[in-house]
């Protein structure tokens, strides 16, 4: 058997003990309601948003229901792994994993994709009821490019925050810490961002809450690179033509691997290094 | 001579412990560790490893586990100058911790699934190790559901998963009812005669000296003595006692060329017990033309509380109560001498 296949394997078991726990029998009509209802809720042909806006596609409407992944689904993601180390540490198992011959690396990869899986099948099972929503409240398909960049944007925020939560899960001893953590940067990234922007904005002389101001457009869009939900919404809107905050689609991309991958090298590095 | 299986020469680790100054939160130091332990590992063997709490038992497992990273020395395998780095150690080595809680929804089966995957272990072996260690009718039960002593067994399967060449026990005797500790010992003797070489911590030392067939003594990070029992006792100067029990007037040892500060003597009801700090082969007969009433009579020897206590020169209550100190320098060496 390959390491591949046994890391596989490894984050398989990792998965289906993850997807089918209490939690996320918690979760799921959370993730219910946030994910297919948005969707449901902004594909109302007569809905009209603030500054009288009504979406025009249906990739328009799925930009706008992504807030259900943003707000539902990461939370999903840091309440499903904040323990991933720390519970295996306190209890003892960690110590019995770390003196096991398979590599720390592929052991973490393994813990990697098995915390991924487990939040992204339900997302991505919900996403795809979202999709024949819209097709039925609107009667239009996504295109198969919006498909695939809706749904990798989505896989990739999800991993983002399962790497940051693993990484405060290994750093910390004691769970509450660790949630403490996952919980805090959820709060940073998804309500305090815009306050951040704006202490920026004001900083650097940019006018603030004027409506469709290019400069303050443009800073949020640059910060907005900073943050994995800006990220997130970047990569989404490179299938709005319609939406334009400076910010070119390999300069997104770019952003997404970088906060695919540092993350990553962080977590593998410090469980090389870690003691039980 | 046994065939070695493992040699360790001068492994040495410090554990790293905050030390934090006003200016400097984050400042680190070298702590307690392990210090320039030689060790050698016998094929079919078991080796006690005794020491008080903090004496460095745990951190030499981890260290022959694989799990911590030795800053000087060297792991040898076998008696050829192959040295073996952390991934090898680990692929023959089995290592049960001290006292993993087992928790969750997860079965038996599934847990040591999960973990067979990481040592290519079949589901056959897999159920061949459970049977092995008593937990077959428990295997679809819940981890939470476990008693300690399940638990102990179930950790004790996992250490088993690759059919290692070595097992590392951290005390396993821990949470164990005495016939489950029994079972266990038995099975421990089994997989010695297949070739399984153990490494055996405990502080239940009572009963250690009928399991084990070396015996190593640490404390402050290091192995102060080494070798059978017979050959750590004779290297501590330690030699056996004799042990009289009878009833009546307890006799006058001094009339038998015994000084008093050799002897000590317990009194119950009309029963006695004196124990003579040496051996005295000529002595039962002398007692009993005197009319001296003997109930039992043995020869004693020594405990491994005492060999410990002897190698580090300090008392019962001193070995025991001792909190870890900041001195890591044993204050005595194998042959007696002050460092």
């Amino acid at each position: 058997m390959s390491d591949f296949t046994r890391v596989m394997k490894l984050a398989k078991r990792l998965t289906l003990e993850r997807m089918f726990s209490t939690r996320m029998y918690i979760m799921l009509p959370v993730l219910l309601l946030f994910i297919p209802g948005m969707a449901w809720g902004f594909s109302d042909p007569n809905i009209v948003l603030p500054g009288g806006h009504q979406p025009e596609s249906a990739m328009e409407v799925l930009f706008y229901a992504s807030l259900g992944v943003v707000f539902g689904a990461t939370m999903c993601a840091v309440l499903l792994s904040y323990d991933a180390v720390s519970r295996e540490r306190a209890s003892g198992v960690l110590e019995l994993r770390l003196s096991q011959p398979m590599p720390r690396a592929h052991q973490s990869l393994a813990m990697i994709l098995g915390s991924w899986k487990a939040i992204l099948i339900p997302t991505w099972i919900l996403l795809i009821i979202s999709v024949f929503i819209v097709r039925y409240r609107m009667g239009e398909w996504i295109s198969f490019a919006d498909f695939l960049v809706y749904f990798s944007s989505t896989a990739l925020i999800l991993l983002w925050y399962i790497l940051f939560t693993l990484l405060a899960s290994s750093y910390t001893r004691e769970q509450g810490t660790a949630i403490s953590f996952g919980v805090g940067m959820w709060f940073l990234f998804t309500f305090l961002w815009a306050l951040i922007t704006t202490m920026v904005a004001f900083a650097s002389g940019v006018s603030i809450g004027q409506e469709n101001d290019a400069s303050w457009i443009m800073l949020e869009g640059a910060l907005d690179l900073l943050s994995p939900n800006g990220v997130y919404h970047h990569l989404l809107e490179t299938r709005l033509p319609q939406i334009d905050r400076g910010i070119v689609a390999w300069q997104s991309w770019f952003m997404g691997l970088l906060w695919t991958v540092l993350p990553s090298w962080a977590f593998i590095r410090r469980m090389e290094k870690i003691l039980p | 001579m046994e065939e070695v299986v493992l040699r360790l020469e001068g492994a040495t680790y410090r554990h790293s412990v905050y030390a934090p100054l006003p200016l400097k939160p984050w400042r680190r130091i070298k702590g307690p560790g392990i210090f320039e332990i030689n060790l050698t590992l016998q094929k079919g063997t078991i080796l006690g490893l005794v020491g008080p709490n903090g004496a460095g038992k745990t951190t030499l497992l981890r260290v022959l586990a694989g799990i911590l990273p030795i800053h000087r020395g060297r792991v040898y395998s076998r008696s050829e100058e192959i040295v073996l780095d952390r991934q090898q150690l680990r692929q023959s080595v089995g290592h049960m911790p001290e006292q993993v809680r087992w928790q969750g929804r997860k079965t038996v089966r599934q847990a040591l699934l999960e973990l067979g995957e990481m040592r290519h272990a079949s589901e056959k072996r897999i159920d061949g190790i459970l049977k092995l260690v008593g937990l077959s009718s428990r295997k679809d039960s819940a981890l939470s559901e476990l008693s300690q002593g399940m638990r102990q067994r179930l950790t004790l399967a996992v250490a088993l998963l690759g059919s290692p060449k070595i097992l590392l026990l951290d005390e396993p005797l821990n949470g164990l009812d005495p016939v489950g500790a029994a079972a266990f010992i038995s099975l421990l003797k089994t997989l010695t005669e297949k070739g399984v070489s153990i490494v055996l911590s405990s502080h239940q030392v009572e009963g250690l000296a009928g399991i084990i067939d070396r015996l190593a003594l640490m404390h402050r990070g290091h192995i102060l003595a080494e070798g059978t029992l017979k050959e750590v006792a004779k290297g501590l100067h330690l030699d056996s006692k004799t042990e009289i029990k009878g009833t009546g007037q307890v006799p006058h040892f001094s009339n038998y060329e015994i000084q008093d500060e050799d002897v000590e003597i317990e009194i119950q009801d009309n029963h006695w017990t004196a124990r003579l700090e040496q051996a005295q082969p000529h002595l039962l007969a002398k007692l009993i033309n005197d009319g001296v009433e003997i109930a039992e009579w043995g020869i004693r020897q020594p405990n491994v509380v005492e060999m410990l206590c002897a190698a580090t020169g300090q008392s019962i209550e001193d070995v025991g109560l001792e909190v870890a100190s900041n001195a890591y320098v044993p204050l005595r060496t194998f042959g007696g001498e002050e460092e």
